[in-house]
């Protein structure tokens, strides 16, 4: 039970993003991708859901080779692929027309989901897992009936990740889930997420510009630079690492941390 | 500079001019091709998931409801004057040859044939594609159609296809709502504006409008809204790059939509009058052999 890439290439236009990029990501792992800003790490996470399909490589979600099924009848196959792996984006991405409630129903009502576990979720069903998930993201049913627009982006952003949790995803990935937010909101997501890593025993990808995070949490990270991957390793050898780009995100990360600050906390 | 080179000069200008704009018409060339392949492929894929899945009656008619509701104003406002418009046109080239009691027929049938359903149809694209483009290219750029496609549903069927069949059959009711009230407003006008009764202009009407005037109007209405309803829900399904991505996808679209609009129009004038005449001909060689 993994995500594979190997030797994944993808450009768009004359820009190289990725440029034969192999890694693996085994089951219950929390691994970090950083880098800095149009390096393809947002890109890799959508060849895993589809979303993009390499020029030349592959990826794989378990046995499921995702880079094949972008037409025709295996189209069927990336749907089942989609629904082990629950996304968050960098914006919140929910639906203005729906309610917040909609918006965490939305997958639970989807008919793919109904194939899935064999029948369709009844409303208390539903409702349950609505609330469930809610409480995960640490949010008040109030909001529920609220629209996206009524509530601040970091409560967004919560409904955002309850919907991501609500169809019950194997694999969860973040795409920079604490862009736009404040100090206090970023910590609280990162703590949210790091919870459901643990809580949930889930295989998460998270990309992100926060170190400090990511040396927390993460059980392996991985620095993409110019398309190819510089480092992948767990957050120990990162710090003592030599590489100059690394070298300059710990620094930045060190100036933000508290000085008894150390990797076992 | 002696008056050789100065020719040499000026050859090499005006080659270069020529080569650049030879390459500027090769790219337009292009990109329009592109657009229609684009354009084309995402109208089989449309096609292709309706006919593969169902389940879409609820979500059609609550789009249905959207469109005609935010359009239906617009549509009977401006159709009075599309009538009243060509009944001043024809009733001057008409008085010269003292042939005004064929107003109101040339006007009816060139309004439900031809003039209606063009401009109707450039007010709904201004209206009900603009918006459709804009809303689901901003879904495109703040990744809502990335997540709904995350959630294993796929957005061809939940978004696409409801507002690309409203759209069709919302276009075609209002185009013949639009082309109704036109009749009337040009009946309203030929009374005020060139003295005719109503009841001249009425009876001049079937000389001129009949059953394949009324099948033409259809056709061209169905062609005009499809063209609407693909061009739209394409272009802002494609759209990318932020807002200016947004602002982009709608100008594209209405620019794109009145081209294909106007060079359909051509297109089904004369495959229309050529399927006229061929329709004609079996009908007077069945009364030949028949009667």
């Amino acid at each position: 039970m993994s995500i594979r890439f190997e030797s994944v290439s993808k450009s768009f236009g004359t820009k190289k993003i990725l440029d034969d990029v192999s890694f693996e990501v085994t089951r219950g792992e929390v691994l970090f991708i950083l880098g800095k800003s149009g390096m393809g790490k947002s890109v890799t996470l959508k060849h895993i859901i589809g979303v993009f399909a390499p020029d030349a490589g592959k990826v794989f979600v378990d046995q499921y080779e995702v880079s094949a099924m972008t037409s025709g009848a295996r189209m069927d196959d990336l749907t089942l692929v989609r629904q082990r792996c629950g996304m968050v984006f960098q914006h919140p991405a929910l639906l203005d027309s729906l309610t917040n409630f909609e918006n965490i129903a939305f997958g639970l009502r989807s008919k793919q989901y109904s194939q899935k576990i064999g029948r369709k979720l009844s409303e208390e069903e539903i409702r349950d897992v609505v609330l469930e998930k809610l409480s995960l993201v640490y949010l008040e049913p109030e909001i529920l009936q609220l629209y996206p627009h009524e509530v601040s982006y970091g409560v967004q952003k919560r409904v955002s990740m309850a919907r991501t949790l609500a169809p019950g995803p194997e694999y969860l990935l973040f795409d920079e889930p604490t862009t736009g937010l404040d100090p206090l909101s970023t910590s609280s997501i990162n703590a949210l997420i790091s919870e459901l890593s643990r809580k949930l025993k889930v295989t998460s990808i998270i990309v992100s510009h926060d170190m400090a995070c990511a040396l927390s949490i993460a059980d392996q990270i991985m620095f993409l630079d110019q398309g190819k991957i510089l480092l992948m390793a767990p957050p120990k050898e990162v710090i003592s690492s030599a590489i100059p780009l690394v070298q300059d995100f710990f620094k930045e990360t060190m100036e933000l941390l508290p000085p008894d600050w150390s990797l076992e906390k | 500079m002696n008056i050789e080179s100065k020719v040499t000069s000026a050859m090499e200008g005006t080659t270069h001019t020529l080569k650049a704009g030879v390459n500027t018409s090769f790219a337009v060339f292009v990109k329009t091709l592109e657009e229609l392949g684009g354009s084309w492929i995402f109208f089989m894929r449309i096609i292709r998931t309706f006919r593969k899945t169902s389940g879409y009656k609820e979500a059609i008619i609550q789009q249905i409801a959207e469109v005609s509701t935010r359009t239906i104003g617009t549509v009977i406002f401006a159709g009075i004057f599309v009538g009243a418009i060509l009944v001043l046109q024809f009733d001057v080239m008409l008085r010269r040859f003292d042939a005004q009691t064929l107003l109101g027929g040339l006007n009816t049938s060139a309004t439900i044939r031809e003039i209606g359903p063009m401009i109707i149809s450039f007010l709904l694209a201004g209206k009900i594609g603009a918006f459709t483009t804009a809303e689901l290219a901003n879904m495109r750029v703040t990744e809502q159609i990335d997540a709904v496609e995350s959630l294993g549903v796929s957005p061809i069927q939940y978004l696409i296809i409801p507002r690309f069949f409203a759209i069709v059959f919302s276009s075609v009711v209002l185009l013949a709502i639009g082309l109704s009230v036109s009749v009337v407003g040009s009946i309203l006008v030929a009374q005020s504006f060139s003295g005719m009764n109503m009841y001249q202009y009425i009876s001049s009407i079937p000389r001129f409008a009949g059953a394949w005037t009324i099948f033409e109007g259809l056709v061209r209405s169905i062609i005009f809204s499809t063209i609407v309803a693909n061009t739209s829900t394409y272009k802002g399904y494609t759209a990318s790059g932020g807002a200016r991505g947004v602002g982009k996808a709608v100008t594209e679209a209405a620019i794109y939509i009145n081209v294909y609009i106007v060079v359909a129009n051509f297109i089904s004038s004369s495959l229309l009058e050529w399927i006229h005449d061929l329709v004609y001909w079996f009908i007077s060689l069945a009364e030949r052999f028949f009667f």
